[in-house]
């Protein structure tokens, strides 16, 4: 018993096998911990149910996938073909596709809310920055996850939509051309660029899988941030995660299942565009090149700047802007409950970001130009605006606890 | 409840987003195969095979489809081996069409597009087929309205074409182009209906099963979800402040 290096007696007893199996390897100790023990503020509310919806959704699409990956063919003679092969001649080959692809965009649906929720109650503040930089990073491999996936049907929306995103990289000075080439694979968008994107399409997911873990570590040491939004230090503000959020995610994974599983049965090519039941042509360009709808506010930001290299940098510094969003933001005071000027400044950004979406598929052309250049300004306005917010807004008092 | 209204904003993005196009409005009408009802209907399909066969396989292909699929909402093995047999093809053959690729481009420049999922791949949907076949006109008068520079060389003008100026000759230019197996009257509107029917099976062949299957998994969320609110409240009612 002296020796406090080695295991006790009775981890010694392979019949106790979770303190032997505990002793040796921590899993079940570290799942109690992070599942069952966990503990969480007691006063969440239903904001606070998107992370874990995320994180199922992010399986769906992981193992819908993998299915679809046994079927796919990754050739440009092929591909348009093996899908439709799913569809008619695989055992439920059109549920999976359909849960696959109406599970692309709700995933999207429950990040933005999760997103939405973090900027409200200001979850990225400190001592919680990096636990939001990690998910802004999820965030980025999911777009271009999802942005790969959609060229793989090989539609003309795909073959289309590659093309546009792609030539992007040409403003990268000196060396922008030939980034395109080596992206390529060729001197268009072809069968080495389906071939890649399908490899690299397969991959990221378990790359973001990565990131959620560490995202969720990040969230473990100092814990989830609650709508009150000060520190909690009595433990009696603090119930286990298991039952208690267990069965409050559950009933909300019910909840999202619903119209989810509406889409899928009903509506499963709704949220896409018809274009890509057309196989790829490239000599024949669609009317409106469009990407999917999750990706309109930023495509909105693209072509509002008239510059294309500028609109290129707006359009990933709308994103970028994220990562300083903790340092941009310097009010101490993180719900937005207790901030009046920058709750109905959140407010706007949302609409705005909503106005950002509507113009993003409208032909850019006449007033939608000039809307959108409006919105990418008030975009970036709100982000710019929050130190000057932090200093002239007068904060409502901090209650002492929940 | 702002969250519920923030899923169905997100949700509402999405038909402004395909709104694009800017085309004469499409008139909808109530199909045999929307809602949880529906039903494929053999003879309605036979009488759409129909047209399709002797009318629009002239030049267009099927290349999803084999007669051997048709056993799959009704038909008879024997059925299907007749059918297939009048057309001098196999069972398991696609519906190519008659006419070769080389021949097609040949006549008509480009290959006239493969009709197995036309029905999803435009605008409008099965209610853009229909009008479509609706869509013809020689009237120079109505030419002129949607087409004031004039009806291109080759052309053919289409009230809901896109740019109203197809290069497809109205392909029910009249009616009794087919006689039907039940003796239904091949009127224009009948056979537009019934072909538009059939490329709705070809294009989504699933979609009935789609639809019922809905309902069942629609059921089972309902009382999953009912019960886990049940038990969530059970669980949480003695946490302060719920």
């Amino acid at each position: 018993m002296s020796n406090t290096l080695g295991p006790t007696p009775v981890e010694q007893d392979v019949r106790n096998t979770y303190r032997w199996l505990d002793d040796r390897l921590p899993i079940l100790s570290l799942l109690k911990d992070s599942l069952v023990t966990y503990p969480t503020p007691r006063n969440l509310n239903y904001a606070w149910n998107f992370g874990s919806l995320a994180g199922i959704a992010l399986m769906i699409q992981i193992i819908t996938g993998l299915f679809l990956a046994m079927h796919y063919k990754a050739d440009i003679y092929l591909a348009f073909d093996s899908v439709q092969h799913i569809i008619r001649n695989v055992e439920w080959g059109w549920l999976v596709r359909n849960l696959h692809m109406v599970g692309a965009s709700f995933f999207f649906i429950v990040v933005y809310i999760h997103m939405g929720r973090g900027l409200y109650y200001g979850s990225y503040k400190s001592p919680r920055e990096v636990l939001w930089g990690l998910g802004v990073v999820i965030f980025l491999l999911m777009m271009a996850t999802a942005f790969m996936g959609y060229v793989l049907p090989w539609g003309q929306m795909s073959y289309w939509g590659a093309t546009v995103i792609t030539n992007l990289l040409s403003v990268i000075p000196f060396v922008g051309q030939d980034v395109v080439i080596w992206i390529w694979g060729g001197y268009s968008v072809g069968d080495p660029t389906l071939t890649r994107f399908y490899a690299i399409h397969f991959v990221l997911p378990f790359v973001i899988m990565g990131v959620v873990m560490l995202h969720l570590w990040a969230l473990h040491v100092h814990k989830s941030n609650n709508p009150v939004g000060i520190d909690l230090k009595q433990a009696a503000d603090y119930i286990p995660f298991h039952p208690y959020y267990t069965v409050k995610d559950m009933f909300g994974l019910g909840l999202y299942l619903i119209p989810f599983a509406f889409m899928v049965f009903y509506y499963p090519n709704a949220l896409g565009h018809t274009d890509n039941y057309i196989p790829a042509n490239p000599l024949v360009t669609p009317a409106h090149i469009v990407p999917e709808w999750y990706f309109l506010p930023y495509y909105a930001i693209l072509r509002a700047v008239p510059i294309k290299e500028l609109g290129v940098l707006a359009m990933f510094g709308s994103i970028l802007i994220l990562f300083v969003l903790p340092w941009l933001d310097r009010s101490p005071i993180r719900s937005a409950r207790f901030r009046p000027l920058y709750r109905q400044l959140y407010w706007l950004f949302l609409a705005n970001f909503m106005v950002l979406a509507w113009v993003g598929g409208k032909p850019a052309e006449g007033m939608y130009i000039l809307i959108a250049q409006v919105a990418t300004f008030c975009y970036f306005a709100f982000f710019l605006s929050l130190p000057l917010i932090a200093k002239l807004e007068k904060p409502k008092p901090l209650p002492e606890t929940i | 409840m702002r969250l519920l209204l923030l899923l169905l904003m997100a949700l509402g993005l999405t038909p402004m987003a395909h709104a694009a196009g800017g085309n004469i409005a499409i008139p909808q009408k109530a199909w045999p195969f929307q809602g949880i009802r529906a039903a494929w209907d053999k003879d309605e399909l036979y009488r759409g095979y129909t047209v399709a066969t002797q009318v629009c396989l002239a030049c267009h292909s099927f290349k999803y489809v084999s007669h051997r699929d048709l056993m799959r909402v009704g038909f008879t093995e024997a059925e299907v081996k007749k059918l297939a047999d009048a057309l001098q093809k196999g069972v398991d053959d696609k519906l190519l069409s008659g006419m070769d690729e080389a021949t097609a481009k040949d006549t008509f420049g480009k290959l006239p597009p493969d009709l197995s999922v036309m029905n999803i791949a435009r605008a409008g949907l099965a209610d853009y087929t229909y009008a479509l076949l609706h869509g013809y006109s020689d009237n120079s008068a109505t030419i002129a309205k949607y087409l004031p520079g004039g009806l291109p060389e080759g052309a053919y003008f289409n009230k809901y074409y896109p740019g109203h100026a197809i290069a497809m000759a109205n392909p029910l230019s009249g009616p009794d182009l087919v006689t039907y197996h039940d003796g239904t009257a091949a009127t224009v509107d009948q056979m537009a209906h019934d072909v538009t029917v059939f490329m709705e099976w070809t294009a989504q062949p699933e979609r009935i099963e789609r639809q019922r299957l809905g309902v069942y998994v629609l059921i089972y969320l309902l009382i999953f979800t009912g019960l886990l609110y049940l038990s969530k409240r059970a669980i949480w009612r003695n946490v302060k402040g719920h």
